[in-house]
């Protein structure tokens, strides 16, 4: 045991030195350098109010389910940050860190007219679609899960979407229903008196995605019951 | 000429990498990492798109080897494993490690810091012209490591193409 701890401590004792950025429930997030590059680092911590073999089930499981979607968004040309390394004994993921990224909330709060989001949106209603067609649920769509690269060319919109923690891979129009009703929820509650701009986005994601019409078909269902699907009957 | 790394999680290792083109005695070379008498990772320059991904593939080695967790039998020889795409252990030897009609080698030596490398006696023991490894993208072949990486054109949109292989790397126990 003891010597299986002292292997254990190559990870830690790296992150002791990392700048910490983040700490949520689920994760804490660091920056550091790694093989020369910035990277950011997403841990995965243990829980100890959870019994440790269903916390190590549940945290091996999401650190997997995060790195695959990772890849499957890359695979279909869906920006989204490299994985460098990951280190299952101690649920670390390194990613590549998107310098000089600005989150699309700051962005967004910080935009003089909307006249200026509406490019903006359309970009995010396109990814998000692509997304959705590759059966790619986010499950915690925010706009601060999606950054902004400032480019030289004002035409070409740079989005990248980041934290895939929560999630996973589905063809229902349910899921991805659910996973547009959120953004609303989020997108609506962050940036006030904005209803006509995530109009527009959700314009662009029907005219980009095939399957989109059974999608909004089921969003109009989530709004009027909630995010959980009643159970009666 | 060589390039020298330090592994950040693994503070007391080192990596050097050292670049061969016009090397006439890959055979001997072979040989000689298979028999020890050369401690490296003997790969071919054409499966490299940067010396970076050498550097993911040996992180990933290290740590698998500290915790014992490694596929294959030693420390070099899981160096070349991790940089297939797929878990077959004779299929990434042949494709990745060096073969004996390879006219170009790239060398990895993975060393304690405090150690003194000889890295001339190495040198001595190549038949060839060192060049900088950071020439090794001249080197590769990237039809063939799209192909064998299967890279979809449209992955290019969003990142290099070493983007993509060393993401794969880094990702293929799982996915």
């Amino acid at each position: 045991m003891a010597q299986s701890n002292s292997l254990k401590a190559c990870v830690p004792a790296y992150l002791k030195e990392a700048q910490l950025i983040k700490q949520g429930a689920e994760a804490r997030v660091y920056r550091a350098t790694f093989l020369g590059r910035p990277v950011v680092i997403k841990e995965r911590f243990t829980k100890l109010y959870r019994h440790p073999e269903v916390d190590e089930k549940l945290t091996r499981r999401r650190t997997t389910q995060e790195v695959r979607s990772i890849l499957r968004c890359r695979r279909a040309g869906i920006n989204a940050p490299v994985v460098y390394f990951v280190d299952y004994t101690t649920h670390c993921i390194f990613l590549e860190d998107i310098v000089h990224s600005v989150s699309v909330r700051d962005h967004i709060a910080s935009a003089q007219t909307p006249q200026h989001l509406q490019a903006l949106v359309e970009k995010i209603g396109e990814v998000l679609a692509q997304m959705h067609d590759e059966d790619v649920i986010h499950g915690d769509l925010t706009t601060s899960n999606m950054l902004l690269v400032p480019g030289a060319e004002h035409q070409h919109i740079h989005l990248v979407l980041i934290d895939f923690g929560l999630s996973y891979i589905s063809a229902l129009p349910e899921d991805k229903g659910v996973d547009l009703y959120v953004l609303e929820k989020a997108f609506l509650s962050t940036h006030p008196k904005t209803e006509t701009l995530f109009e527009r986005l959700l314009k662009s994601y029907s005219a980009s995605s095939k399957k989109s019409s059974a999608v909004i078909k089921k969003l109009d269902e989530v709004r009027l019951r909630g995010r959980k699907r009643s159970m009666v009957g | 000429m060589q390039l020298t790394q330090d592994l950040e999680l693994f503070p007391e290792y080192t990596v050097t990498q050292l670049l061969f083109k016009d090397v006439k005695n890959a055979t001997e070379l072979r040989k000689m990492a298979v028999n020890g008498e050369i401690k490296g990772a003997l790969i071919n320059p054409s499966m490299v798109v940067d010396a970076f991904q050498i550097l993911v593939a040996t992180n990933k080695a290290v740590h698998l080897h500290k915790i014992g967790k490694m596929k294959t039998r030693s420390l070099y020889s899981e160096i070349i494993f991790n940089l297939s795409p797929t878990n077959n252990i004779s299929e990434a030897f042949k494709r990745f490690g060096v073969s004996d009609s390879d006219c170009a080698v790239h060398i990895v030596l993975v060393h304690n810091k405090e150690e003194n490398l000889n890295v001339d006696d190495i040198i001595s023991k190549v038949d060839g012209q060192q060049i900088p490894v950071d020439q090794v993208s001249d080197l590769m072949d990237a039809a063939k490591i799209k192909k064998l990486y299967k890279v979809a054109p449209q992955e290019e949109k969003c990142g290099s193409l070493l983007d993509a292989v060393v993401c794969r790397m880094a990702t293929k126990d799982v996915a």
